[in-house]
């Protein structure tokens, strides 16, 4: 989950996220350089005496402000787009679960093996409990299995909503009418938090989804006693 | 995912930004690079002055310096670690194979003895 006044990025529970996570530091590297020169530039702006009001021609400097961006350009581009086509692989899903928006709550269905449907509300914060998280926890968390490939299908009843989990590097749009799909993989245990990142009305705030996963073993009993 | 930290615990101070963007001490090779590249920039820097005595210039290569030598540290750094975490990935699914699959047909050093007695 995401602490008080966070700016960066929650720890990676997936290793897209962790890609992701790398990517934004070869960037931010990139773009802290960029920022230290134009800094240095404009320190120099302000102290010097020289001025040339006759320049007709500057080659040199154009060619190297020409070339220069492009060459910062490929180095952004290139992890960029290796990681945009690692997103997109094509994988073999074990298991399929569907997610649909609705105003103002999530809706889940696990139809692989047997029929199971819940819906998933926020807990008000007066019914909480000690320790829990104010705005995230829900009345029924989406159950499933650690470090195996899941298909999420994502859509919506009403209006646009979005599907977000951070921890795991997901945001799928839910669009009504539209069936969305996004991969999952978790390499570890845990409870992951997200909130609705679509604008969808009064109650936008106040739908979110919690994930939890657990080893293979568990998801199994999770099913069964649910189920019964 | 952490817990918040209970009242009268200390707390983990707000990490340390470079320009309030760049967080070296959680981004692995981010405060090496840095380091590295200060120390480019004052050789280079100082090195031009001492050999031509114009401060402007050499106030230039400086910033030029620590870009490049940045940037080299960076990369080279990074391309280490993406090589060492490969490394570990494939020890932690060779340990895991190991576990799981020893003493049956598919243990991977059964068909490698096999393999070795058959050349």
């Amino acid at each position: 989950m995401a602490h008080p006044a966070q700016l960066g990025f929650q720890d990676a529970a997936s290793p897209i996220m962790e890609e992701l996570m790398y990517f934004h530091d070869h960037t931010l590297m990139i773009v802290f350089l960029i920022s230290s020169l134009v800094l240095y530039i404009i320190s120099l702006m302000l102290t010097t005496e020289l001025t040339h009001t006759s320049t007709m021609d500057a080659q040199e400097v154009e060619t190297v402000w020409t070339i220069l961006p492009a060459v910062i350009l490929i180095l952004i581009a290139l992890p960029s787009l290796r990681i945009l086509y690692m997103m997109d692989e094509i994988t073999t899903p074990t298991l399929t679960l569907k997610t649909m928006g609705h105003q103002w709550y999530w809706s889940y269905e696990y139809t692989d093996y047997e029929n199971l449907c819940f819906d998933s509300y926020m807990t008000p914060p007066l019914e909480l409990d000690p320790g829990e998280l104010r705005l995230l926890e829900v009345d029924n968390r989406v159950v499933l299995p650690t470090e195996m490939s899941i298909r999420m299908l994502i859509s919506s009843e009403d209006v646009l909503h979005s599907w977000t989990v951070p921890s795991l590097g997901v945001k799928t749009d839910a669009i009504p009418g539209r069936l969305n799909q996004a991969t999952l993989m978790t390499s570890r245990p845990g409870i992951y938090y997200g909130q609705c990142s679509e604008i969808c009305g009064a109650n936008h705030s106040f739908m979110p989804i919690v994930l939890e996963l657990v080893p293979l073993k568990h998801f199994e009993e999770w099913l069964l006693s649910t189920l019964e | 995912m952490a817990a918040a930290p209970e009242p009268g615990e200390p707390g983990k101070g707000k990490p340390f930004k470079l320009l309030g963007i760049l967080d070296v001490e959680n981004i692995p090779c981010a405060r090496d690079s840095v380091l590295y590249g200060s120390l480019g920039s004052v050789v280079a820097g100082l090195g031009h002055f001492l050999l031509t005595s114009r401060v402007r210039r050499s106030c230039d290569v400086g910033v030029g310096g620590f870009i490049l030598v940045t940037l080299g540290c960076w990369f080279h750094c990074r391309y280490n670690y993406a090589k060492q975490r490969i490394q570990e990935r494939i020890a932690r699914e060779g340990i895991k194979n190991k576990i799981l699959y020893e003493s049956t047909h598919l243990d991977p050093e059964r068909k490698q003895t096999n393999s070795d007695s058959s050349n």
